[in-house]
């Protein structure tokens, strides 16, 4: 046991998460977005997005042209919607108004949004746009989040990984 | 000198350098298959596209825009459309989003663009589309007004979803003059609900 070298490993692994951390929110940065990276989680954008799909975003536009794909959060529900605009309405302010819908399902998402609220508003509601997108890479995340033995599996192979591949 | 974690490692460094390498020669190809080979900004036309009637409705639910005292006006249409989209099917694209649009001002300060009828196309087989009296697919409110004696400006767009890569949007080019739809008042009736 050499303290020394269990130091150094120590300080090789918090360099690999803060660098991972850096990246994350440099990113966040240069594209405006909270999240610029997300997986699909859900089929109602099928054919075009797959559950698994991992898709890049963009948010430095003012407006939204119609036919975008956005993604928006809904208040107090942490699950980022991925879905297309179908409507847009701009008004004397130079606010854009938004309403969306997947290609998948049949009605607008009027009864997604919270109640009472008919439209998005792009300033405040949207994540970003869909610019990029990578086929099923992100299924690793889904797989570690949906079953938690999954999650214990995946973070005890890493600590292992971590403490003993460290030279 | 040579442990499994430099191994590990120089493996994994390879393969990511490649990977994106090869993705980005995937989207070079692409577009310039797109933009060169198939010049699809000019190609991607509308033969015809008639709008047989616009149907114009009062409806009060808030499903429709409406809220019980106010009820709102909604728009259909019905049109014909002939426009050739094979020249957006390479080997990357996995599917096309056409989208048939109306441009309009909802007051002298405000601007709005609205969907009237999509399809997603995912083979190019059937991307020669040629569609009569099709009932358009979604009935549309304003968010401020309603759509009488407004001049809307028909549009139709697509956009290419590929297999790998970014999204491509794009505009048909319209080939009649005619793409300018005037609705005209709706007639007064004495009980104006659906």
């Amino acid at each position: 046991m050499n303290l020394r070298k269990e130091l150094t490993n120590f300080l090789n692994l918090c360099f690999i998460f803060s660098g991972a951390f850096m990246f994350w929110k440099g990113l966040s940065i240069i594209t405006n977005s909270e999240s610029p990276i997300v997986v699909v989680l859900s089929g109602s954008m099928e054919p075009a997005f797959h559950r698994g799909d991992v898709l890049f975003l963009w948010n430095k536009n003012k407006y939204n042209n119609i036919g975008d794909i956005v993604v928006y959060e809904v208040e107090h529900r942490q699950i980022p919607i991925v879905h297309r605009v179908l409507r847009e309405h701009k008004n004397r302010k130079g606010e854009q108004f938004l309403l969306t819908k997947g290609d998948n399902n049949n009605g607008n998402d009027i009864p997604l949004y919270a109640p009472g609220k008919k439209y998005l508003q792009k300033s405040t509601d949207i994540l970003g746009t869909v610019k990029g997108f990578l086929p099923q890479v992100g299924y690793v995340t889904i797989w570690v989040s949906e079953n938690k033995n999954n999650a214990y599996l995946f973070y005890g192979l890493m600590a292992i990984a971590a403490l003993f591949f460290n030279n | 000198m040579f442990s499994l974690n430099q191994r590990f490692q120089t493996v994994i460094n390879a393969a990511i350098t490649y990977a994106i390498f090869i993705i980005f020669l995937i989207i070079t190809l692409f577009h310039f298959q797109l933009y060169v080979e198939n010049n699809i900004t000019e190609t991607v036309k509308v033969n015809n596209l008639n709008i047989i009637k616009p149907i114009l409705n009062l409806r009060t639910s808030r499903m429709f825009g409406g809220s019980g005292k106010f009820p709102k006006e909604n728009l259909r249409i019905k049109f014909d459309l002939n426009t050739d989209l094979s020249p957006l099917f390479t080997w990357n694209t996995k599917q096309v989003f056409v989208y048939l649009t109306g441009a309009y001002n909802s007051t002298s300060t405000s601007s709005s663009e609205v969907t009237f009828w999509d399809k997603i196309i995912t083979d190019k087989k059937n991307a020669d589309l040629d569609l009569h009296a099709v009932m358009g697919k979604y009935s549309v409110w304003d968010k401020q007004n309603g759509f009488s004696n407004k001049d809307l400006q028909l549009k139709l767009h697509w956009n290419i979803q590929p297999f790998v890569g970014n999204l491509i949007f794009g505009e048909a080019v319209m080939s009649n003059s005619g793409d300018i739809l005037h609705i005209p008042a709706k007639e007064q009736k004495t009980n104006g609900t659906a």
